[in-house]
Order: C-alpha cells, then structure tokens, then sequence
C-alpha cells in the first residue's frame, strides 16, 4: 500500500522558495546591469560636460571660441537626449530596484549644469539657437498628464528633427525633488502641479496642448 | 517531485483475490444516443462479479427508455427505474439507483461514458485495505475531432495526472461521474449523493476525506466521456463544476484548517485557486482599462496637435523581469504538459499538438477566470439548475 507522501509539501516549499529566490536575484542582476550600462553612459557625459565647462572657463574674454562652445554644447545635449531615451526604456521595464531612479536624479542635475553652461554660452555668444526645457512629471501615473507627456515628447522630437542645431532641447524631471531643479522651476514660475510645461527661450511657457504647427511659430 | 519519486510504480494498482461484487448505477436523462453503448461497455468490461447494473432514467424525452428495455432482453441483470418525476439530477438519479443496488461496492457511471474493459477488475483490489472509500481513474474525452475537444483531451489528460499526483498526498478531491467505484457502506454512512449540490461527485469525496476514508486514483485504466464539442455546453458545464465547487466550500467552510487534507489542502486550495484567478482578471482588466483610456487619451491630443500617432521611436524590446518570468512561466507549463502527455502515452508530436498545447496553455485557461465570474453570478442569484 502506498503510503502518504505529505512531507513533500515542505520540500516543494523549499524549492520554490529556492526557484523564486534565485528568480528574484536574477531580476535583480538584469536590472543592476542596465544601471551600470546607464552609468557608464553617464560618467562619460558627465566627463564631457565638465571638459565643456573647463574649456568655458579657460576661453574668457576674447578668446572665447563661440561656434565651438555652441556646437559642442548642443552635440552634448543630442547626446544625453539621446542617452535619455535608453534611460527611458530601462526605467519602464525596472522592477525591482530603485537604482535606476537615482541614475535618473544624477541625469537630471547633469541636465541642469548643461542649461545652465548654455545660458552662458549663450549670454557671452548673444547666440541665436532655441533652448527649450521640457519640464515633466517622473513616473507619472495620472494617465491624462501621462498621454499629454507623450504627445509633448513627440512634438520636440519633430522640432528637433526640424530645427537641428539652431535648437537644444533639455527634458528635466521636475518631481524628484532634487534642490537645484526645484530652484530652475521657481525661476520659470512653475509649479509641480503645472507639469509638463515646454520653456521657449526662458521666456514662452506652453503649458496646453497646441498645434504642432503653431508650436514651430515659436522658433522661426 | 512526487511524480519522479513514485515514477516506478505510477501506474501501479493491487490485485485481489477477492471477489467483490459490483452493482453499477447509471443516471440517464435523455441519453438515448450514448446509453446502448454505456451498457454494453459495463457488461463487456470483463468483471466476474456484477451484481446488477441499475439504469435510472429521470423521465427523459427521448429514447433513453425504449433502448434500455431493449437491452433489458440481451442482459437480465439489467435493471431500470423510470423515475415518477423529473428529479432534476443526476445525484438524484444516483440515489434512486443506490437503494436498489446490492453489490459490496458500487460503480457509478454516467450515461454518456463508457468505461475500458478490465477497468473494474484493476480498481477493485484498492479495496483490499479498509480504510480506502472509493477509487477513481483517469477521464478521457472520447470525441476527439473537433479542435474544442481535442483541446479538452488535453486538459482531462493533465487533470488525471494531477488526481494522480494527489493520490500520493491524500488529497484527491473528487471521483468524478464518468467512472468513480465507492465501497457501498461507505456511500451508506455518507447518506449517498447531495442532491442540492450541482458536483455530487465532488462533494461525496469531501465527505468522504470528512469522515477519513482515503481515496484512491487508479492509472492503470480509464473511462472515456463525451465532452462538449461546442463552447456554449462546454462553458455551462464549466458553470456546473464551479457552482458545485462554490456549494462545498461554503458547506465545508467551518472545516478550513481542521479534519486533515480536507481542512489543511483541499478546501484552501479550492478557495485560493479561485482567489488567484479573480485576483489575475482582476488585474488584467485594470491593466487592459487603463491601456485603452490612456490610448483614447494619447490618441485625441495627437490629433488635436497634428502629431503622428505612432512613430518609429516607439517600437522597441526592453523586456522587463516580469517578462522574463512570463516567459519562463509558459515554458514551464509547457514541459508540465509535454511530460503529462509523454507519460501518459498520448502522441506529442503530432501536427495537430503544435497548435493546441499553446492554445490550452495561453487562451483556453485564460477563460477560466471568467467562468467563475459568471458562476459567482449564478450562485450570487441561486439561478443554477442541473440541466
């Protein structure tokens, strides 16, 4: 006669805790590799921007090279524009730490030094491209704010495409709580509950959802 | 891990030398397309030691009856009971044929299933040991045509192997009707079937493991039955079982972490397996909701802002943890069922399988969850009835 087998209970127990615990440590490994990816990605911008404002402080007076410092402070802004989208997607698909999000304050803070290297640049230069800062809420989960977060995104991303180098455009988080992009949002009379506002130029904030076309007015 | 440690005697069942004799009982309503081959099935299943075969036919409107009585000549331990009145279910048919029957145990079997030859010769001898209540064996679908019922080979396939699995731990929960043999006093303690439950079947083997009497699976056979060929039947008798299911939690309830495997197993897994699967359409619905607001929303300001509604930019693979446990998931399932049918002998790698093993395991028990929402319906309204 067969004899009841009931202690397997306590091993497929343990095994599953053992199968889940190693599942969860994978989960853990995947995703720590993509912040280390990202911060790699970030040290060598950060590098860059500090070389940047190095080479800022050293170019006083007359021998400021202008073309130089615009074209190498709006290849840096492509550049972590771009490296913010790979930020983006590691950000959605992150589930069990939160490393990710500090990466994202340090992107952040890095993006505000980079407004700021430009404001200036172009103070000194009397330079014509747009700088337009993109104020949006981090993790959004109101799902309206969220879609009209998206079609902003799209619609920078046209005017970028379009306007190439005449524009440098800075997506900044304003709700990670972060001094420095706390203080820039005072600057613009912007509060947290406004979010997601587009500043033109330090001077237009669109804060509705206009007509891509009469968006693009705002740079001719 | 009970399978591969029990692998070597899996399909194992004892042999007697007794001589038990068998009364079977066989509900019938309007099943006069199947019954002939029913009863040929039992007298042909090569048991030396049948009492009786009790056909109880619960006023049906077809033929049920005059075929019986045909058959009444060709067989003499043939015995039918019409019914005065509908009765309305089969556990009432079952309990009209169990005051009649004599046998030392007794073999229910449903009109429209068909038992293997041998299958009561190979169960009987679980009887040996006293304390064993009633034995059961694998259901198998006997249509195996149609794409929906090929589907459903599969899933009877892998509940039998599960019924098996929980032989080893005591927890079978349930003899089903196509072929279930009970020890007739033990269907006497037990009052015979619950005829206001919609699964007698299913809570006579509660009461049974109640009142400690073991249950037991036998691989060594099998019936066939014949399953819904089409969704709407097959989501009513899904109905059915769930409904039953609900009736013997709730008429078991107080027994939650007492009285054994019933109380520490059983019952629990009943009530977290339905949990569970409210709880994942719970989610999916949220999940699904909030996708199409969010899209309708995304949509509308795209058109109002003369943006593309897609751009490339958005189609990209960055595959979260939980998509990863996702996959591996559906592959474990998968191996699950590859292992089931390999054991259990059915041809895998067939071109038909290909199809229907993802089937089964992606969208055929996704539906799962909502039977149950529509049962709790029904068992909300007491609008259920056994046909």
């Amino acid at each position: 006669m067969l004899h009841s087998q009931k202690h397997v209970f306590w091993q497929a127990l343990l095994v599953t805790i053992v199968i889940f615990s190693l599942g969860i440590l994978m989960g853990f490994i995947l995703e720590n590799w993509r912040t280390s990816k990202v911060d790699q990605l970030f040290k060598k911008s950060e590098i860059d921007l500090l070389d940047a404002r190095v080479q800022n402080e050293i170019y006083t007076g007359k021998n400021f090279d202008c073309s130089l410092a615009i074209n190498e402070n709006i290849k840096f802004a492509d550049r972590i524009y771009n490296e913010a989208k790979t930020l983006d997607r590691y950000e959605t698909a992150s589930r069990l730490s939160d490393e990710i999000y500090l990466e994202h304050k340090k992107y952040d803070i890095l993006r505000v030094l980079l407004l700021l290297n430009s404001m200036k640049i172009k103070e000194k230069c009397n330079s014509t491209y747009h700088e337009v800062v993109y104020f949006y809420n981090f993790n959004e989960q109101d799902i309206n704010k969220k879609a009209k977060q998206n079609v902003y995104s799209n619609q920078l991303r046209e005017i970028k495409e379009y306007k190439g180098d005449k524009m440098l455009l800075i997506p900044i988080a304003g709700n990670i709580n972060v001094s420095s992009i706390n203080l820039l949002l005072d600057v613009y009379d912007i509060k947290e509950s406004d979010l997601p506002v587009i500043v033109i130029d330090g001077k237009i904030k669109v804060m509705d959802i206009k007509k891509l076309e009469d968006l693009k007015k705002y740079f001719e | 891990m009970i399978y591969v440690r029990n692998r070597n005697n899996f399909f194992e069942y004892p042999r007697t030398n007794k001589n038990y004799s068998v009364s079977f009982v066989v509900p019938a309503y309007n099943e006069g397309k199947s019954i002939r081959e029913t009863v040929e099935h039992i007298f042909d299943i090569g048991y030396g030691n049948i009492r009786e075969v009790i056909v109880v036919n619960d006023c049906s409107k077809d033929n049920t009856q005059e075929v019986v009585e045909s058959l009444m000549k060709k067989y003499p331990k043939l015995k039918l009971i019409n019914n005065k009145k509908n009765l309305g279910s089969a556990a009432a048919s079952q309990n009209a044929g169990l005051k009649e029957a004599k046998g030392e145990l007794i073999a229910i079997v449903d009109g429209d299933s068909f038992p293997a030859k041998l299958s009561i010769n190979k169960m009987a001898g679980f009887f040996d040991d006293p304390k064993v209540g009633a034995v059961t064996c694998p259901v198998l679908a006997r249509n195996k045509n149609k794409f929906w019922e090929k589907i459903q080979g599969i899933e009877y396939q892998a509940i039998s192997f599960a019924r098996k699995l929980l032989e080893y731990v005591d927890a079978i929960y349930v003899t089903p009707g196509p072929l279930a043999l009970y020890r007739k006093t033990t269907l006497d303690e037990i009052g015979g079937f619950d005829e206001s439950n919609m699964t007698q079947d299913i809570e006579a083997t509660w009461h049974l493991a109640h009142n400690g009497w073991d249950r037991k699976m036998c691989l060594g056979t099998h019936v066939t039955s014949i399953v819904p060929n089409k969704i709407k039947p097959w989501w009513r008798q899904r109905r059915r079982w769930n409904i039953g299911g609900l009736q013997c939690i709730y008429k078991y309830r107080k027994f939650i972490g007492k009285k054994g495997m019933l109380g520490f197993f059983i019952i629990p897994f009943f009530m977290i397996n339905m949990f569970l699967g409210l709880f994942g359409l719970g989610v999916f619905f949220y999940v699904l909701t909030r996708n199409i607001i969010s899209k309708f929303l995304y949509t509308n300001y795209s058109i109002q802002a003369g943006t593309p509604l897609l751009t490339l930019s958005e189609f990209y693979i960055t595959p979260s943890f939980l998509n990863y446990l996702g996959i591996v998931l559906f592959v474990a399932g998968l191996i699950y069922i590859l292992a089931i049918l390999s054991i259990l002998k059915e041809k895998i790698m067939t071109k038909e399988n290909i199809l229907n093993i993802p089937f089964y395991l992606i969208l055929y028990l996704i539906l799962y969850p909502f039977i149950m929402i529509n049962s709790i319906y029904y068992y909300y309204k007491g609008k259920w009835v056994w046909r």
